[in-house]
């Protein structure tokens, strides 16, 4: 019970990313870090997280199945909950029509795939204060 | 009018290229038109959309029709203003595309007619138009089954898998294939050998899913705009290099390709040069999958 306590303390990070080793790297960059990390393979699973929680931190991919990204964003954004979300956007489309579009939704950064668990690690401490914690006091 | 056939009327990229040694090929933006009885699907309305709605505006009766977009880049839209039997009553048009909603298709649609940029908006099309929702993916049209993946290109851009007569019909005009192969190779120092693995199952995982969406297709029709020079220029402008295509379409499994969206400063012999050299590539792999230029006004039985 004092661990889950703990555990629900920690800021929370969600990513959306269809590529199932973009999620293992998620996992790796937080191990260690004091977040609590939710990944989902589209913005549909998504859904029942971000429909009810406000994330300190958001991830998402823009090619996905069905909905992609940046119209996921968009329809985010739309309510009170995530009207101010903090997100990043990590996609292997890079093009400038597109993070116009992200700019447009207020995206904290844009970033090209391949970014490895160490880059990650460092954005989500960036944004969202979480800084390496000793494992002894996570009971 | 049984008959079902597939006939392109707009096949270059970009823009349109009416200039007298491109016209083997054909110098209007894209538009395919796929026919089933009284079925019509309209994928794209470039300019290649005019010539079509001239010949389809005398039919009687009128054909049950579908107007798919893949994006709203000038090119793939140009024609509508100019679709005569959006201007009559006695026709009723659905359309789809990107966006959110009915209400996003329309706006982007409509945008294009607004003052300045055209003397009548879309307040003066007759037609009984409906934009249309996707049902769990696909948009219900009679003896199709069509749906829609999101693709490699600037912007929210579809490409579509129609099924018909037990055949099944890929149109990718704007493509970029492998887009993340380059962004890895251009990157290469930066990463320890483990970060190399992970990676390499990343880009595996980005092929699967692209290969995965067309396999074993009896028709391919994809933007391959650009020759391996060409590319090494315009790398990240949404469009594929007709190696990167013929590879993948090989890979895929694919029965005919028809390479598309032809680069609006390449002539009849520059393209055809460019065929002759997919088939070199197609050959050197031992694969029996055939190429074909996409010309305008060809007329593909289904
Ligand atoms: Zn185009
Ligand atoms: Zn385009």
């Amino acid at each position: 019970m004092a661990s889950s306590t703990t555990t629900s303390a920690f800021p929370l990070v969600v990513a959306v990313d269809d590529s199932s080793a973009m999620r293992v790297f998620f996992e790796q960059a937080v191990a260690g870090l004091g977040v609590d990390l939710r990944t989902f393979p589209s913005a549909a699973a998504a859904a029942a997280c971000l429909d009810t929680h406000q994330p300190a931190l958001l991830f998402l991919d823009i090619i996905m199945p069905a909905k992609d990204g940046l119209t996921y964003l968009q329809e985010l954004r739309l309510t009170s909950l995530h009207e101010k979300t903090q997100t990043i956007v990590v996609s292997s489309k890079d093009y400038a029509q597109d993070r116009a579009s992200a700019k447009d939704l207020g995206v904290l950064e844009f970033v090209a795939k391949p970014i490895t668990s160490r880059q990650l690690a460092e954005l989500i401490s960036r944004y969202t204060g979480a800084r390496a914690i000793d494992e002894s006091t996570r009971a | 009018m049984s008959e079902n056939y597939l006939r392109f009327w707009g096949v270059r990229g970009s823009y349109a290229s009416p200039q007298t040694d491109k016209l083997g090929v054909g110098g209007n933006t894209s538009c395919v038109e796929i026919r089933a009885g009284n079925h019509l699907l309209i994928c794209d309305g470039g300019t290649g959309i005019i010539p079509l709605g001239d010949l389809l505006i005398s039919e009687s009766p009128t054909p049950e029709t579908l107007i798919v977009f893949t994006h709203y880049h000038w090119d793939h839209i140009c024609g509508l203003p100019f679709f005569q039997p959006a201007f009559s009553a006695e026709w009723k048009i659905r359309f789809f595309g990107p966006g959110q909603n009915v209400g996003d298709i329309e706006q982007r649609l409509s945008n294009q007619m607004k003052s300045p940029y055209f003397p009548i908006e879309i307040g003066s099309w007759a037609a009984d138009i409906e934009y249309v929702k996707p049902i769990e993916g696909k948009i219900p049209h009679g003896p199709f089954d069509v749906s829609y993946h999101n693709v490699h290109h600037p912007g929210t851009t579809y490409g579509y898998r129609v099924e018909i007569a037990g055949k099944v019909i890929i149109y990718m005009p704007d493509n970029e294939i492998d887009f993340l192969r380059s962004s890895i190779a251009q990157r290469t120092d930066e990463f320890t050998e483990e970060e190399h693995q992970m990676i390499a199952r990343i880009q595996r995982e980005e092929r699967d899913v692209e290969l995965s969406g067309v396999r074993r297709a009896d028709i391919l029709i994809h933007d391959a705009q650009y020759t391996p020079e060409d590319y090494s220029k315009k790398r990240g402008w949404g469009h594929s290099c007709y190696v990167d295509v013929v590879n993948f379409a090989i890979d895929a499994e694919i029965k005919v390709l028809y390479l598309y969206h032809h680069d609006p400063g390449h002539n009849d012999v520059q393209i055809a040069t460019i065929h002759q050299e997919c088939l070199a590539l197609v050959a050197e792999r031992g694969s029996s999958l055939q190429i074909h230029v996409a010309r305008e006004g060809a007329k593909i039985p289904l």
